[in-house]
């Protein structure tokens, strides 16, 4: 199989000319897939984490697919809009989806009504990368730990609110799960996306806030925001001295990931052959420096390992959305 | 000086042979999207993201900037020359820019863009560097009571972008304000006004608004009269400003740079606010405010001022804070990542070369899209020679593609037909689309602010006059009230005491 | 002193504004209003609603104190083909592939003009058609599909 090698002169040229389309066209497979572009489809809008993870991906899954694997943004509706296209796109592996917690775990939990089922309509192909959430507080609360968080909030319930990056997405819930966890009592305000909210955050409009750690990690270690723990199990590597919120509310544990997955249908070559390219996609160091300066935290899986995680991040979630009551249309 | 020292660095990056021609390209793929009608830098810079991952992390961002300001300037061609506005901003260069071209002006309005732009573009520049610290601070003091307030500010003062009857531009805000509001609340999660589709959750598209009520409903208006013309323009009377053009122009170019500046630095909506109070403020200043409408050179050089030099002051909040004020920024920032920079207020500290690079970029960028725009004027508008029954299947195609770029959603394509049909109904009406456009771009974030600014203060509506700026923006909206109806009270009772005589 | 006139154009335009106030009021009221201190997703919307119906009496009442212009000539053979021009693209895009619809989006809108002839539309169509394909979809990479499902063999 040949390989697109690109240097720095033909990637521009790949953009800029047709050198992207006369590329290459790759026979190497029994099953002759790919034969041409595959349209990875990222349910948010350009620039976010998610699509970052998709572009780095996407790129080296180019590379050892012999096809351009185009990164399409279809955003709308808390990611669902792009969910749907994926589910009802033809399943021969052309159109893939970059999913994540929200699509295959919140939304169908938090709408009344989701035109696609996370399980059911997907063929799972590869999880990628899990990304930390952070709680963060303006440097000019009077806290430094998650105790004295729960502390100021129990003394003074429904003085202080907290933002996020919108109604239902994983950063509110991974706030209303602190709430029921910690029984303290904050006022959620949420905003179009992580930087405005940040951007409150840091100018003290709102004292608090959860956010992806790749997003404020920046800020955390300028001090123009305070870190208080991280949302994962374990600590994060890039901020070992953070605690986790779990070492103050035992039990605490909410992140967010990225997964791969085609239509349901999708015959088992064709997702196996992506899991490979995906897996490849993955071990190049390259692509693991990046994510590791990003924050994010490169698993890889099988797909049977993708549904189990599906299937457990549901269960998982069902009990918090219940609690907190947050239903939307 | 440590100011010049940090310049000396700047430049001295941008004008590596390497940088210098990563800056071309971006201006000119900027330019080349710009013009074609409806396709956006947003697009643009999302598709050559990764491609991004093989240069060096300065040469990449300097050609997306490039892209990004150089679509502002060729975006400003368009709504001159076919009022197809691509970017909210360049919908008030069309009130004007549209009109000069109609009488055969659409050089000397394509050159006072250029000019003004650029000089808006190197004072800005030099502001970035010198104050992009202190400034940041200033605009995180703007919490939700701040910002509603400077959207009331907005509005007031859109009145006076309509030259015809005030309440039929109050009546288009209204109108504009409740289709911004169109998708899911953000509070509730509750979808409003989508009639039950899923694809209009996220609100409509500003491209999709805009190409139907200003370039389509345009289309439809120039088909009317067929049966007697056939092209756009006749006669193209001289190609440049005259002296008395340049006199003219001065002026608002500086007011529209001083507004631009102050009013970028806000992350959402400061930059959107910027050319449509330029507009305002230079009618009102005007001693020939019936010139409005029907091609101001002042309604030219303003807002295009007042647009590219807010362009660049959004930096600042990108470069010093790393929060993206509008979805170019944020794909800055996905840029960023991508390198393996963490954008923050680290950036400037840790990698001087690449912040200072970028800021001497911007003035590197704006003088070549000068350089090259200027000789392409008599190539664009020659293009409105061009018999139109050419011209508008080219638009129509372009439009498609654009507005379907933006979000591969089908159903922003039917709200281009939509808003098209709409936007011939009100100039039929004798209505005006320019501030329908801004009560649809300040709509969703008048209201967020307001409900978020109660929310905050624990629903005590004093949080809007007890907060010192937002005070202030209260009381110029007040003022700006004041100005707007005095003239026309004072025009009205005078035609009542001539009555009676 | 004025005789009675009629400005047909403003009472259709305050009609207008009328109406498409009551449709947002009606819609509004199907939605949470909340209160002041704490609105719903309804209460904001409302109060805009109300102002555009009360601004289109205002509009309709002054129309029929002065005479105005008629509405002059209607664009209808333009209406009826630009206006279904990016419907079309819209309902092919994904289904015929990028280059078949955008063909016959083009020829479409190219018929919108009584002065086109049908060679003309056809060559400037292919010509559009080309020019977008190199443009967009090679050099700019767009991510469309050039032939979709309905024209693969």
């Amino acid at each position: 199989m040949r390989r697109l090698h690109l240097t720095r002169r033909h990637a521009l040229a790949a953009g800029l000319s047709l050198a992207a389309a006369l590329a290459l066209g790759s026979p190497a497979h029994a099953d002759g897939f790919p034969d041409r572009q595959i349209t990875m489809v990222v349910p948010f809008a350009a620039g976010g984490s998610t699509d970052v993870v998709a572009r780095i991906v996407a790129q080296k899954m180019s590379d050892d697919l012999g096809q351009q694997v185009i990164v399409q943004n279809v955003a709308g509706a808390g990611g669902n809009l792009g969910a749907d296209n994926v589910a009802r796109a033809e399943p021969d592996g052309y159109t893939i989806l970059m999913g994540t917690v929200a699509t295959h775990a919140l939304n169908p939990l938090i709408l009344k009504s989701t035109p696609y089922d996370a399980e059911k309509d997907f063929a799972p192909i590869s999880l990628l990368v899990v990304v930390p959430n952070v709680l963060i507080v303006n440097p000019e609360l009077p806290v430094k730990t998650v105790a004295e968080l729960v502390a100021l909030l129990k003394a003074e319930p429904g003085k202080y609110s907290y933002a996020s990056s919108g109604n239902g997405t994983p950063l509110h819930l991974s706030g209303e799960l602190f709430k029921s966890m910690a029984g303290v009592e904050m006022e959620h305000i949420p905003y179009k996306g992580s930087g405005p909210a940040l951007n409150d955050v840091i100018g003290n409009q709102v004292p608090i806030m959860f956010d992806n750690l790749p997003s404020s990690s920046g800020h955390i270690k300028t001090g123009t925001l305070r870190g208080l723990a991280v949302t994962t199990k374990e600590r994060a590597p890039s901020f070992p001295e953070m605690p986790t919120v779990g070492e103050s509310v035992p039990g605490y544990e909410t992140y967010t990931w990225n997964a791969l997955f085609a239509p349901a249908g999708t015959p088992p070559e064709v997702v196996a052959r992506l899991n490979v390219a995906a897996g490849k996609a993955l071990a190049d160091p390259a692509v693991a420096e990046r994510m590791t300066e990003f924050s994010a935290t490169v698993v890889g899986s099988t797909p049977e390992e993708l549904a189990a995680h599906v299937k457990a991040e549901i269960a998982k979630w069902t009990p918090v959305v219940r609690d907190a009551k947050i239903q939307l249309d | 000086m440590e100011l010049f020292s940090n310049l000396a660095l700047g430049f001295a990056t941008a004008a590596s042979p390497e940088n210098l021609l990563f800056c071309l390209i971006g201006v000119l793929l900027g330019t080349l999207i710009g013009v074609l009608p409806g396709i956006g830098a947003t697009a643009t810079i999302a598709m050559l993201l990764p491609i991004t991952f093989q240069l060096e992390p300065v040469s990449s961002l300097i050609m997306l900037a490039g892209i990004y300001y150089g679509a502002q300037y060729g975006g400003s061609t368009t709504a001159i020359l076919i009022n197809m506005p691509g970017e909210s901003s360049s919908a008030v260069t069309a009130i004007d820019g549209y009109q000069m071209a109609r009488k055969g002006r659409a050089g000397a309005a394509l050159s006072i863009a250029a000019l003004g732009s650029f000089f808006a573009g190197t004072v800005s520049t030099f502001l970035v560097a010198l104050f992009a610290i202190p400034l940041t601070a200033i605009a995180l003091k703007f919490g939700a009571a701040e910002y509603f307030s400077l959207m009331i500010v907005g509005l007031v003062s859109s009145v006076a972008l309509a030259h015809g009857s005030v309440v039929k531009a109050l009546a288009m805000v209204a109108l504009g304000l409740l289709l911004g509001l169109v998708g899911t609340d953000i509070y509730t999660g509750t979808p409003r006004f989508t009639l039950g589709i899923r694809e209009y959750a996220d609100g409509l598209n500003f491209v999709a608004v805009a190409v139907g009520v200003f370039g389509i409903a345009e289309i439809l208006r120039n088909l009317e009269g067929e049966k007697t013309r056939s092209v756009l323009v006749h006669k193209v009377s001289g190609l440049w400003p005259t002296r008395e053009d340049f006199r003219r122009m001065a002026a608002p170019v500086l007011r529209g740079t001083a507004i631009g500046s102050a009013l970028g630095i806000l992350p959402g909506g400061g930059a959107i606010l910027a050319a449509f109070a330029s507009y305002t403020v230079e009618k009102r200043v005007s001693d020939k405010p019936e010139e409005f409408g029907h091609g101001a050179i002042a309604g030219v050089a303003g807002p295009e001022s007042a647009n590219n030099a807010g362009a660049q002051t959004s930096f600042i909040p990108l470069l010093t804070l790393g929060i993206p004020a509008n979805p170019v920024m944020a794909l800055m920032v996905g840029a960023m990542i991508i390198q393996g920079i963490v954008p923050g207020p680290n950036v400037a500290s840790e990698q001087p070369a690449l912040f200072w690079g970028i800021i001497a970029s911007m003035w590197i960028g704006n003088l070549m899209l000068v350089v090259l725009n200027l000789p392409l004027i008599g190539l664009w508008v020659k293009l409105l020679t061009i018999p139109y029954y050419v011209l508008f299947p080219i638009i129509m195609a372009f439009c498609s593609i654009g507005v379907y770029s933006v979000n591969s959603n089908v159903y922003d394509l039917y709200a281009v037909a939509f808003f098209g049909f709409a936007g011939y109904l009100l100039v039929k009406l004798r209505c005006e689309p320019a501030p329908l456009l801004l009560g649809f771009v300040l709509g969703p974030l008048l209201e967020e602010n307001l409900r978020r600014a109660m929310i905050l203060s624990r629903g005590d509506p004093t949080t809007f006059i007890t907060r010192p700026i937002s005070a202030t923006l209260l009381l110029i909206a007040l003022a700006v009230l004041v100005v707007v109806f005095l003239p026309s009270v004072r025009a009205k009772r005078e035609e009542v005491f001539q009555e009676e005589d | 002193m004025k005789s009675l006139a009629f400005d047909s154009t403003n009472a259709i335009c305050g009609a207008v504004f009328v109406i498409l106030g009551g449709f947002f009021t009606y819609q509004s009221l199907t939605l949470d209003l909340g209160t002041a201190l704490r609105m719903g997703p309804g209460y904001f919307p409302l109060l805009l609603a109300l102002i555009l119906v009360v601004l289109g009496l205002v509009v309709l009442v002054q129309s029929t104190r002065v005479a105005g212009e008629p509405l002059g000539p209607i664009a209808l053979r333009g209406m009826a083909f630009i206006l279904p021009a990016p419907v079309f693209f819209g309902l092919t895009v994904r289904g015929l592939g990028f280059v078949p619809a955008l063909f016959f989006t083009a020829l479409i809108a190219a018929f919108a003009s009584s002065r086109m002839k049908p060679t003309m539309a056809l060559m400037l169509a292919a010509a559009i058609t080309l020019f977008s394909v190199v443009v967009f979809s090679y050099a700019l990479g767009l991510p469309f599909q050039r032939f979709g499902p309905w024209v693969r063999f």
